[in-house]
């Protein structure tokens, strides 16, 4: 690092990067929890791709609402239900997430509120996609044009808080099929079914420069830390008490009945 | 797997900590020494969340009698002698723009558990965030009023607390609108934001709205003793220390700082200036909320977009013959035939062809967003405030089903019980401001729309006839406000060309029967 930049990094809050390539999202889930709970410190956790498909629903969401219960049985496809709130995606090796999870005062301006951290949130990924696309932050979602490619979710705690966004690098049709057009859609979605509403991030940038250009933007607000770890293993603090959990085979039939039933009655 | 710093251990140290506060674990009791009896100071306390701190003389008598004050005092401490606490509502507080409503995760705490300043209660969700709320005072849970997987509003009661005396008058000052003032204070505008920001640099710890408050009674609040937690500054300390030095006078607006969304603040009526002869001079503060608050923020963003008005008199001789003949023909008692429903149904036939009327405009992208159903607003005046809940998908309604659902709206419009559904997804907007008087009017926009329509009392005015005599004829002023970034005036005026055409000849409409 040159002097200049060094000098301009004192004074900025110490932001530590993770980085990891293909971690289960499960892991990744734990691990930023944890993070938020028990550390006092800012984090970027960067995760490139995730090892298998998998379905990640909000803190509240039901599977009879979001899934297509019995394609997700029949083809084993795991269901986790994460500690955030917010919608229900399909994330697999296509899916580039970037979490940051910082003390309520660690930005300048930006209070511990849904809105002031999305709002910041946009103003970083700004610098990223400046020149590429025509990206900017439309409701709660990140779009090139009025198609989106990157979605978001967070926790708030009383001195923290979680900023997580998964985004399209790249994702199969046929995946969103297990998905069920979830009840509340943004407005402007309009009515455009998942092909017309999302668009790759591919078709913009390759992983490489979005990361590099990611980890760019938030050396200009925080003075970064990289810290190396394994990919694989997510050291796990066996007293810590997950939110995040892997939904059972159980749990995922119990809600078949209803799925069902409101099938029967569409049929009249 | 190696980590460069270890702080696997820092963590596991912080986990047991951290359990410790998402258990629902009861906090240490206070010691005794800590409990300090309810004093009677009688100018500062205030029963309910309710009663206005106007004190008048005979308020004040009231309150100093010992009998008066024990029936509301309220302690849950069985080994207390003396009654200690107030019941305090806690509510769910403005969390965000836009968001009417969270689903209550789960609760920290239980019934009968001791609560600290700042301790995390319960988990509330919305919209994409999950998020902790705290508690505004040292008490103890009383009554727990929602269980994890409801819904509830914002300003809701979340639980109710026993709240010891010594925060009382935090409680008096900062009850459930001082709670949602302080949140939305700092979600609502950057301007806001900035506010704390900078304040946060001053040296004393406190709220913005506490700030605020000792701005415009132009004290610096880095002379004032906090009690609060870190030597926070709280409203009760702001006041005492004015008491002390004897300011007795109405804060003055500040004019130092130009904000430009200066938020009321919640006033206490300053207890120690009741008049002795029973009069009122004093000028009295209403803190705007609910309707009246939105209505700051949409006319605030309003004023902020190019209207021009387009006037227009339109002549309902054929409507009012056609309201005569719905109401002689109707059975239905329920069902009473006003001139809106036909002025709403025709006003969707013109927005089908002139549909850049039933758009929206999105700054950002410079994209107008056309409309696919006409959800057409009716501006209603209530006790609550002004509200515009919508009417969907005209264009598939009938006359007589727009009829009945503008009086399912008014009804619930009466009553306060208006869904966000009802009020949100409007593309156009009616306001019969002549059902209360004026011959025009000039209408703000209700944005994200891009036109509004304000309709003045039909008058009995004497007009020419083809044949050169002049006659009685009933004549409606309407003045069309738009966003002159997406129309011009000669497509609002083909516009309501079109629509007056259908009102002055309501035979037309079965052309476009379906």
């Amino acid at each position: 690092m040159s002097t200049i930049s060094q000098a301009r990094s004192i004074g900025l809050p110490l932001m530590n990067i993770v980085r990891f390539k293909g971690a289960p999202i499960l892991h990744q889930l734990y691990l930023e929890e944890q993070l938020l709970r028990t550390s006092s410190e800012n984090w970027c956790v960067i995760n490139d791709g995730t090892n298998i498909p998998t379905i990640v629903m909000g803190i509240s969401g039901k599977p009879s609402e979001l899934l297509e219960v019995r394609s997700v049985l029949q083809d084993q496809v795991p269901v986790v239900r994460r500690f955030s709130g917010g919608g229900t995606v399909i994330v697999d090796h296509g899916t580039l997430f970037v979490t940051f999870i910082c003390n309520k005062n660690a930005v300048p301006g930006v209070q511990p509120y849904p809105q002031p951290i999305m709002s910041w949130s946009s103003t970083l990924y700004n610098e990223v996609f400046q020149g590429i696309g025509h990206f900017h932050l439309r409701e709660n979602d990140y779009v090139f044009g009025n198609r989106k490619f990157g979605g978001n979710a967070q926790s708030i705690t009383k001195n923290r808080w979680v900023h997580h966004t998964s985004f399209l690098w790249d994702y199969e049709a046929r995946n969103m099929a297990y998905l069920k057009l979830p009840m509340r859609t943004p407005k402007y979605r309009l009515a455009r079914d998942h092909e017309e509403f999302v668009c790759r991030m591919k078709d913009f940038l390759s992983r490489e420069a979005f990361i590099d250009r990611t980890l760019k933007a938030v050396g200009t607000q925080f003075s970064v830390r990289p810290i190396q770890s394994e990919a694989s293993s997510v050291p796990h603090d066996a007293t810590f008490q997950h939110s995040t959990t892997m939904l059972t085979k159980q749990e995922l039939e119990a809600a078949l009945p209803s799925q069902s039933e409101t099938y029967e009655l569409q049929r009249f | 797997m190696t980590w460069r710093r270890s702080w696997q251990n820092q963590a596991w140290n912080y986990g047991r900590r951290g359990l410790r506060a998402y258990g629902a674990r009861r906090a240490p009791p206070l010691p005794l020494e800590q409990k300090t009896p309810a004093l009677l100071s009688s100018a500062r306390m205030i029963l309910s969340r309710n009663a206005f701190a106007s004190v008048s003389s005979a308020k004040f008598f009231e309150l100093t009698n010992p009998y008066f004050t024990k029936k509301c005092y309220f302690s849950s401490d069985a080994w207390v002698d003396l009654p200690v606490g107030v019941i305090v509502e806690v509510p769910l507080a403005q969390t965000g723009e836009g968001i009417a409503e969270c689903e209550l995760l789960k609760w920290f705490v239980q019934e009968g558990d001791e609560i600290q300043e700042f301790q995390p209660l319960c988990e509330v969700q919305s919209d994409k965030a999950t998020m902790e709320i705290t508690s505004r005072y040292n008490g103890r849970v009383s009554e727990i009023l929602h269980h994890p997987g409801e819904i509830v509003k914002v300003g809701e009661t979340l639980l109710k607390m026993v709240v010891e005396e010594s925060s009382t008058p935090t409680m008096s000052a900062d009850d459930k609108d001082n709670i949602t003032f302080v949140k939305s204070d700092i979600c609502d505008s950057s301007h806001e934001i900035l506010l704390s920001n900078k304040d946060n640099i001053g040296g004393a710890l406190s709220t913005p709205a506490v700030r605020n408050l000792a701005k415009q009674y132009g004290v610096n609040i880095n002379d004032i003793h906090g009690t609060g937690k870190d030597g926070r500054v709280l409203k009760e300390d702001v006041l005492k220390y004015i008491t002390t030095k004897g300011i007795f006078r109405e804060p003055s607006a500040s004019s130092q700082e130009t904000l430009v969304e200066q938020l009321p603040i919640k006033e206490e009526k300053s207890s120690y200036t009741f008049s002795v002869d029973g009069w009122h001079y004093e000028d009295s503060t209403v803190s705007l909320r609910g309707f009246q608050r939105s209505m700051v923020k949409s006319m605030t963003m309003a004023a902020k977009v190019p209207h021009f008005h387009y006037l227009e008199e339109i002549n309902c001789d054929a409507l009012v013959e056609l309201k005569a003949a719905f109401q002689s023909e109707n059975s239905d008692p329920q069902i009473k035939h006003t001139y809106l429903p036909f002025l709403i149904k025709s006003l969707s036939m013109a927005l089908s062809k002139h549909p850049s009327m039933n758009s929206s405009f999105n700054e950002e992208s410079h994209e107008v967003i056309l409309k696919g159903c006409h959800n057409i607003g009716v501006a209603m005046a209530t006790p609550y405030g002004l509200v515009v809940p919508n009417i969907k998908k005209v264009q598939s309604l009938s006359i007589l089903e727009v009829t009945k659902e503008l009086s399912r709206l008014q009804q619930l419009a009466i009553n306060n019980k208006l869904s966000t559904e009802d009020i949100s997804g409007g593309t156009i907007t009616l306001s019969n401001i002549g059902a209360i008087g004026g011959k025009f009017g000039s209408p703000l926009l209700n944005l994200p729309e891009v036109a509004i329509i304000a309709m003045g009392r039909i008058q009995k005015l004497p007009r020419f006839a083809d044949d050169g005599n002049v006659y009685p004829a009933s004549i409606l002023n309407v003045n069309i406000g738009a966003d002159h970034r997406v129309v011009d005036g000669a497509t609002v005026a083909r516009f309501c060309n079109e629509w007056k055409l259908l009102i002055e000849k309501p035979e037309l409409l079965l052309l476009h029967m379906r």
